[in-house]
């Protein structure tokens, strides 16, 4: 399956979303298709043989303009809306200045020579902004219609906006021509301005959420690569093929996953894990695109090809969950759909209406119904605040990949941890090793028991890599991983097989220790250190204060674990093996709670996949990745604990955001068609719902102001590192 | 009133010009990001290529 990020800059409604829902919906090929509005995006996830060309092709013949991109080519458009925007504002003021003498004269009397020089002014500062300015307004309003009469498709908020403007400035066109009669050339341009004004505001607030420092497109476009002659020969990143050499200058991205090979490298990693600490990798670690050599320059050989990187990857998943709409979003939309249709046949009603009351109010009644409603708040009150969150998250380094997943975390009360690896630090260390049998090659035995561990992903055999980095793996054939008790393999003819004392046949429960046995004879034990993480207890004080059990999940010993927990003030559940964690799961939700499992190994799939909420560290395998609703970047357990607050904010602001829009619409609409609203009061009223919405979003981009514990601050200012000489 | 006559078509030389710098405005990249040149005496590279 392959993942295509498609950005359309022409869709900003709810009906485009479903012209281009109905464009993709037979194209063979597809697995799923999500539009997001907030962003602009259609992402499609389909088989390898489909061609993206042909997904353009079909989005293009729905009327609208698509590039295939990761990077939304957001500034011409702006700058396209903002010189529309300028043109309105400049004629608004010349008709405004002439509106006045106009009025005046209604009150004051004025000749008719006068009256009709400033009406013919008006129309002539007036058509700029007809002509120009609302034009966006008309094509889209035009499309819609056409669709609708063809039944392809409902009408969006720009046919009533279309409406209002058309039919203002065509009566009072005809006005002026007859010489008699209202005129509304400053309605007309002060509708344009306002709502041009809102749209651009919007679209900037979008374009904010958008860019999100997404080290991707900031990735340089070519890499150094060395020729076998050693010249230095920059190519374009995507004619880089999977292992060539190629040079990292200091103060440069690493522009591909590859492994150092010569030279160290002194990397920031926070592209990628949102750690800002400088890391060291030596030669033949792996590095990864997006990091930032801080470094004298290396020499690297490249694993991936461009779309195949580690952060290629993660863009990938967060943009399915970008694309990805929720349950809540859906009914948003469906509610919008449905919306224009009943504010064209409240401004039909109002007109029909006033003219048995008082036809001169009929027009402007009608007028100001269609321009005061505002689905867009109700339709962008979601996505908005949902884009909002996931960018507010990913720069702390937490990745959702589903956007279910903030409503989830709503009702979160419990939470299942592992001890290894998340409580404790990330690398643990060998402590000693106490041999059990006289007369074996100990340092081959030992060589033989790292190369073994060196299959397994168990937090515990980093202490084997660390302490035997020079262990060849290809020495053990038939590699046997069994979850939860260890792996087994064969070396130079003998049966290996190390991980708990049980599997290994071994006495003792101790089980911080790693067993070795020898064709079933227990051999070896390796004592290892698992120090505490410096930050987990803060963040368990967080996770505590933000309502959650914290449930310890172990495959250790009792005694063990209830040492750690009672430290921490933390439940604990003792010797799990992953059959025994589900049922802890499981036991946990028949209790009605809803839990979030932070899980790292192959073995914790079946945990993730029925947790409530799933979240996996970057380092954890690709099975596990793909099963997780969130990816933690970093292995800081604060992490959790900005996951459930921001959360629970963003379910705050969509509730903020919908009841407004419901609020808002509902009041406004019938008040303007009984007339209790002056237009300019009407425009201004939709314009500042719209702007009110998304700017209520975008709070949630601002840290939280609470301290969240074990949360490190953002950096405000990035400086460039002082290397310059 | 016929001074009318006279400012009316000022007024529209006038915001044809105003319309006219803003837009050539808007095409040199002038209002693409308003948020960032603030920070920019903190970045030391900026600019460096006059000295």
């Amino acid at each position: 399956m392959a993942l295509s990020t498609i950005s359309v800059g022409d869709m900003h409604c709810a009906s485009c979303v479903r012209k281009i829902e109905r464009a993709l919906a037979d194209a063979p090929g597809l697995a799923s298709v999500h539009v997001n509005p907030a962003r602009r995006l259609v992402v499609v996830e389909h088989g390898a043989e489909v061609d993206p060309v042909a997904l353009l092709q079909r989005i293009e013949d729905a009327g609208f303009h698509p590039t295939l991109s990761r990077i939304d080519t957001g500034n011409t458009r702006q700058r396209d809306l903002l010189k529309r925007l300028g043109v309105a504002g400049l004629g608004m003021m010349q008709v405004m200045m002439l509106a006045l003498p106009l009025y005046a004269g209604v009150f004051y009397g004025i000749d008719e020579g006068s009256r009709r020089l400033l009406e013919y002014a008006s129309l002539l500062f007036t058509l700029p902004v007809v002509l120009y300015s609302s034009v966006p307004f008309f094509t889209s309003a035009r499309s819609a219609v056409g669709d609708f009469l063809r039944g392809r498709g409902g009408l969006n908020m720009d046919v009533p906006i279309a409406l209002a403007i058309g039919a203002a400035f065509l009566v009072s066109l005809a006005n002026t021509l007859r010489g008699q009669g209202e005129v509304y050339y400053d309605s007309v341009t002060m509708f344009t301005f306002l709502l041009l004004t809102a749209r651009f505001v919007d679209d900037r607030l979008k374009a904010r959420f958008e860019d999100a420092n997404w080290t991707l497109a900031s990735l340089p476009a070519e890499a150094l690569v060395l020729a076998a002659d050693g010249s230095i020969r920059p190519t374009a990143l995507d004619a880089v093929p999977t292992g060539s050499r190629v040079w990292v200058e200091q103060g440069n991205q690493v522009p591909l996953d590859g492994e150092v090979s010569r030279g160290d490298a002194t990397l920031d990693e926070s592209a990628l894990t949102g750690e800002s600490v400088w890391v060291k990798r030596r030669e033949g670690e792996p590095v990864f695109a997006g990091t930032m050599n801080h470094g004298p320059g290396f020499e690297m050989i490249t694993t991936a090809t461009v779309g195949a990187t580690r952060m290629a990857g993660i863009a990938d998943l967060a943009a399915r969950a970008q694309a990805d709409k929720p349950a809540v979003a859906k009914l948003a939309d469906r509610i919008a759909a449905r919306f224009v249709p009943a504010v064209l046949v409240l401004a039909a009603v109002s007109w029909l209406g006033w003219q048995l009351v008082d036809p001169s109010q009929a027009f402007l009644a009608a007028l100001t119904v269609l321009v005061v409603s505002c689905p867009c708040a109700l339709s962008l009150a979601t996505p908005a605040a949902i884009t909002a969150a996931m960018t507010r998250l990913r720069q702390s380094g937490i990745v959702l990949t589903r956007s279910d997943t903030l409503e989830q975390l709503e009702g979160i009360d419990a939470a299942i941890v592992d001890k290894t690896g998340t409580l404790t630090v990330h690398d643990p260390v060998l402590e000693r090793v106490e041999w059990l049998v006289d007369g074996v090659d100990r340092d081959a035995l030992a060589h033989a028991a790292a190369a073994l561990e060196r299959h397994s992903n168990h937090p515990l055999a980093r202490a084997f890599r660390r302490a035997w980095p020079d262990a060849a793996p290809d020495e053990i054939d038939d590699v046997c991983i069994v979850p939860g008790a260890g792996v087994e393999g064969r070396w130079r003819g003998r049966r290996l097989r190390i991980g708990h004392a049980a599997f290994c046949g071994a006495a003792g429960d101790d089980e911080r220790a790693v067993h070795l046995a020898v064709d079933g004879v227990p051999t070896a034990r390796f004592r290892i250190a698992d120090p505490l993480r410096p930050d987990t207890a803060a963040a368990i004080e967080g996770l505590r204060d933000a309502g959650l059990r914290v449930i310890m999940v172990s495959g250790d010993a009792p005694e063990r674990c209830a040492a750690l927990a009672e430290q921490l003030g933390i439940e604990y559940a003792a010797r799990q093996a992953p059959e025994t964690k589900l049922e802890v799961l499981r036991q946990l939700q028949r209790d009605g709670s809803k839990v979030l499992v932070l899980g790292d190994g192959i073995n914790d799939v079946p945990v993730l996949a029925a947790a409530d909420v799933s979240a996996a560290v970057l380092e954890s395998s690709d099975l596990v990745k793909a099963n997780c609703d969130v990816l933690l970047l970093s292995r800081r357990l604060g992490a959790l604990v900005e996951l459930v607050h921001l959360g629970r904010r963003a379910r705050r602001v969509i509730r903020q955001n919908l009841g407004w829009a419901l609020a808002y619409n509902l009041t406004a609409m019938p008040l303007a068609a009984l007339g209790f609203v002056p237009p300019w009061l009407a425009a201004i009223g939709m314009a500042g719902s719209s702007i009110l919405v998304m700017s209520n979003a975008a709070r949630l981009l601002a840290a939280d102001r609470r301290p969240a514990a074990g949360a490190s601050a953002p950096d405000v200012l990035a400086l460039p590192a002082a290397s310059r000489s | 009133m016929s001074v009318l006559l006279l400012l009316i078509p000022i007024s529209a030389l006038l915001m044809a010009v105003a319309a006219a710098a803003f837009v050539w405005a808007v095409n040199h990249g002038q209002f693409d990001e308003l948020d960032r040149h603030g920070f920019d005496i903190f970045d030391d590279s900026v600019g460096e290529e006059r000295r």
